[in-house]
């Protein structure tokens, strides 16, 4: 590690009736890889919105290179030194990698852009980063993780001196994080300064060389990697030890009838021929890589994309399911994985969007019964321990956990019985990850059956009962809890389809 | 500022609308001033004249925009209304209630039609609402034979009619103006129509897959505006009774201008009916004043694009800061 290269120190920064940051401090310095750890809505991405420019401070300081700065946008940021890898990939998916690396700033031959050298410059940086990505391929046509890796071929092209990560081996594979690292550790060798925010323990352990844990907006402290233990870490996020163990016994008595049964469901090259069974009170996990077709599947089965062919069976009985709307009348639940754009109306509130799936429940006559409404509300944020000042607050100012919490919500007014978990803790801290999972067990007590989509080992491990696994749109294999391992279902989700 | 914006009746009244309502005041006193004889009841007939027919047409299209849709066919709409539901009432001699009828059933259909090209069949609203303006306009020639329509006088037969602006000196549409608009308010606020509008207007998607037929409520929003468009028609002609074809494109503008003073979003997901009577009144007392400054019909169209474009661009940032 070499000298200090970052320090912001007592920055402060509210919301109405959000106190996000809490006189923050952060000190980052050259050849150093510098965890940012929290729980969801602790602060994490707020501070790193006031360092790029995004936020303004209320108080505080930055010192960037010994001056004082502040950056008005990201531009500003970038200029300096100071480069964000979104979490969210920001690509444009029809141009050529060459060309969303240079966007903006593309090289001119006279009045036109010289394609030949924003080529040559990409073939430069990836060589540089020992990656191997061809420029002239279409940027759509690249996996997430080499699209990830032009992400930081374009940061480092900026000059960058600060290469802030925002959870970048969220949507990786195994190969693609070890990929990752190597080029964070080259990174790191050229006394570069680096900030990741991740949620995965053992990633931090490996990769980073100090760590500052943030909680509820607050700064709680920084340790030395290889001086504390996983558990230190966690104790300082949520203040509680958590055990994770798996499952060794599925919880779901042999003879519990089968509630939803799916038969050679067919829609598009994502899902072929996929045939399963749920029984009540069942956690059926969906393992599988990424791009496997679960969620493909999912969204046949609810309705919310057409499907070519398949039957479906609810109770015994076969239903009609051309829409969403059939789907929630039969009593399925739908979780997505994209909460924003799939789960939640951002500018309105929790109430509304509670209720929004059992609208009828609260009428009376034509005019929707507000105070009900409300009522019921406040029982699930109570319920869930969704953390809001109230009811009617907009679910734009949420975090992500508690705007996830919003969404069950919505599914639990309806009273599903069958619940479609996909990727139910993405992105969500530890703490209101074992809330999700207490609550899923107890959903399942109450005789409510769970498809639970997780691209978490851990996960799939610790709350399936039994174990879908789909390799490139088909099921490749269905394995009792009992016989489950990581090997075991690893082999079946990359097993070489012919 | 942000104190006052914290003051309970501050809050449930909305800061903007406060703003508005303060703006019109203002604007009337200035025209007061500055006109001699502005002063007086006859103005303020003659501005209540243009506000009904114009705040029917805007707090239609409010609905519309509310989805994040566009209606640019309202204003020939209620041109085609008025002239096809007159021309009948001219030369077949049905009576004068279903000459009204009629009206409202025209602007019923073209909004059955938006509506369902929008939401079943995926067409732009831009698209289709430019494609039925065109259509209103030439329908409406086809069978007026390009003629202009003359409604009846108050004095000749079914004259009644004009009773719906007002009875004697009692401003009787006035009245319908305000049931309607407590009506559409709670249309809006409290029914589950209302609250679908919104929020598929925010974010269809996710209301789509919460079991929601997107499509029936999107396309009942420009049912809602249709039907108001057919009762506007019913307003101009009352007032006017004069309807020239082949126009009604400037009131797309105003009635526009008067949903996104008030504070209905663009984008959609964001309306304020209280914002769009206010908006509306506004331009009538615009349109009013300009009438009576001698300045001419131009001088209004500008200044109504002007607003489109300065409050459309006080939402997008208003947005931007809070995102």
């Amino acid at each position: 590690m070499g000298e200090v290269i970052l320090t912001m120190k007592g920055i402060d920064k509210s919301f109405p009736g959000v106190h996000a940051l809490d006189h923050v401090d952060l000190e980052l310095r050259r050849g150093e890889v510098h965890a940012l750890m929290g729980e969801n809505g602790a602060g994490k991405s707020t501070l790193m919105k006031v360092l790029t420019g995004i936020y303004t401070k209320d108080s505080g300081t930055i010192t960037y290179e010994g001056k004082e700065v502040e950056f008005h946008n990201t531009h500003e940021a970038q200029e300096a030194g100071i480069v964000i890898v979104h979490q969210e990939l920001n690509m444009v998916g029809d141009l050529t990698v060459a060309q969303n690396i240079f966007i903006g700033r593309e090289f001119k031959k006279g009045i036109m852009i010289d394609d030949k050298k924003m080529i040559r410059e990409s073939q430069k940086l990836f060589e540089e980063l020992k990656i191997d990505i061809d420029p002239k391929a279409k940027m759509s046509d690249l996996t997430v993780g080499k699209q990830q890796m032009c992400e930081i071929a374009k940061a480092i092209s900026h000059k960058a001196k600060v290469i802030i990560f925002d959870e970048p081996s969220a949507a990786l594979t195994e190969k693609e994080i070890a990929d990752l690292f190597n080029i964070i550790r080259d990174l790191r060798a050229q006394n570069l300064g680096i900030i990741y925010i991740s949620h995965r323990m053992d990633e931090i352990k490996v990769i980073t060389d100090r760590v500052t844990v943030m909680r509820d907006g607050g700064y709680v402290g920084t340790l030395i990697t290889k001086d504390c233990t996983k558990e230190d870490i966690i104790n300082m996020m949520v203040g509680r030890v958590i055990y994770e163990t798996p499952k060794t016994q599925s919880a779901v008595p042999a003879d519990a009838p089968v509630v939803l049964k799916v038969e050679h469901l067919n829609a598009g090259r994502m899902v072929q021929d996929v045939s399963f069974e749920l029984r009540k009170g069942e956690i059926l996990g969906f393992s599988g890589l990424m791009g496997a077709g679960r969620t493909e599947t999912a969204r046949a089965l609810f309705g919310a994309d057409p499907k070519t062919s398949g039957d479906i069976y609810i109770n015994g009985q076969k239903v009609t399911i051309n829409s969403p709307e059939d789907a929630v009348k039969h009593g399925i639940g739908y979780l997505s994985e994209d909460r924003k754009r799939y789960g939640i109306v951002v500018q309105k509130s929790i109430t509304e969007n509670s209720t929004m799936a059992t609208m009828e429940e609260f009428m009376s006559g034509f005019l929707i019964n507000k105070g009900k409404e409300k009522k019921v509300t406040e029982k699930y944020i109570e319920e869930l321990a969704t953390k809001t000042p109230s009811a009617d607050q907009l679910v734009v100012n949420l975090s992500g956990g508690n705007q996830q919490k919003v969404v069950i919500a919505k599914w639990l007014v309806r009273n599903c019985d069958i619940l479609i978990f996909d990727e139910p803790t993405r992105g969500i801290d530890v703490g209101a990850k074992n809330e999700i999972y207490k609550l899923m067990n107890r959903l399942t007590k109450e005789g409510k059956s769970i498809i639970m989509i997780s691209s978490e080992m851990t996960e799939i491990l610790r709350m399936s009962d039994r174990i879908v696994v789909m390799c490139e749109g088909k099921k490749t294999g269905e394995i009792p809890i009992e016989e489950a391992t990581q090997e075991a279902i690893m082999d079946k989700a990359t097993r070489d389809i012919q | 500022m942000e104190k006052i914006k914290q003051i309970p009746i501050v809050k449930k009244l909305g800061f903007n609308r406060i703003v508005l309502f303060a703006i019109m005041i203002l604007m009337y006193i200035i025209f007061c001033a500055t006109i001699p004889g502005f002063f007086g009841p006859g103005r303020i007939m003659s501005i209540l004249n243009y506000a009904y027919f114009l705040g029917f047409l805007a707090l239609g299209v409010t609905f519309v925009i509310a989805t994040g849709g566009i209606d640019f066919s309202i204003g020939p709409v209620m041109f085609c209304c008025a002239l096809m539901a007159g021309y009948t009432f001219g030369t077949y001699h049905i009576p004068m209630v279903l000459a009204m009828l009629m009206s409202v059933a025209i602007g019923f259909l073209f909004g059955l039609f938006n509506g369902f090209m929008v939401s079943f069949i995926g067409i732009p609203p831009f698209i289709i609402s430019m494609a039925s303006m065109n259509i209103a306009k030439g329908i409406a020639s086809v069978y007026t034979k390009t003629q202009s329509v003359q409604w009846p006088q108050s004095a000749s037969d079914g004259g009644w009619f004009r009773n719906i602006v007002k009875v004697g000196g009692f401003p009787v549409g006035l009245v319908v103006f305000i049931c309607v608009v407590v009506i559409l308010y709670i249309i809006l606020n409290g029914t589950k129509a209302g609250r679908y509008i919104l929020c598929l207007g925010s974010n269809r998607e996710a209301v789509r897959l919460s079991g929601v037929n997107v499509k029936k409520w999107m396309m009942l929003a420009y049912v809602i505006c249709g039907t108001l468009v057919g009762i506007a028609a019913l307003y101009y002609v009352a007032a006017y009774t004069t309807v020239q074809p082949g126009s009604g494109d400037q009131y797309n503008n105003e009635a526009i201008a008067s949903c996104v003073m008030g504070g209905t979003s663009m984008v959609g997901g964001l309306a304020s009916i209280g914002g769009t009577v206010l908006g509306t009144f506004i331009i009538s007392l615009l349109q009013e004043g300009i009438l009576a400054y001698r300045l001419g019909k131009d001088i209004q169209l500008i200044i109504t694009g002007l607003i489109v474009i300065v409050f459309v661009y006080l939402d997008v940032s208003a947005r931007r800061r809070k995102s």
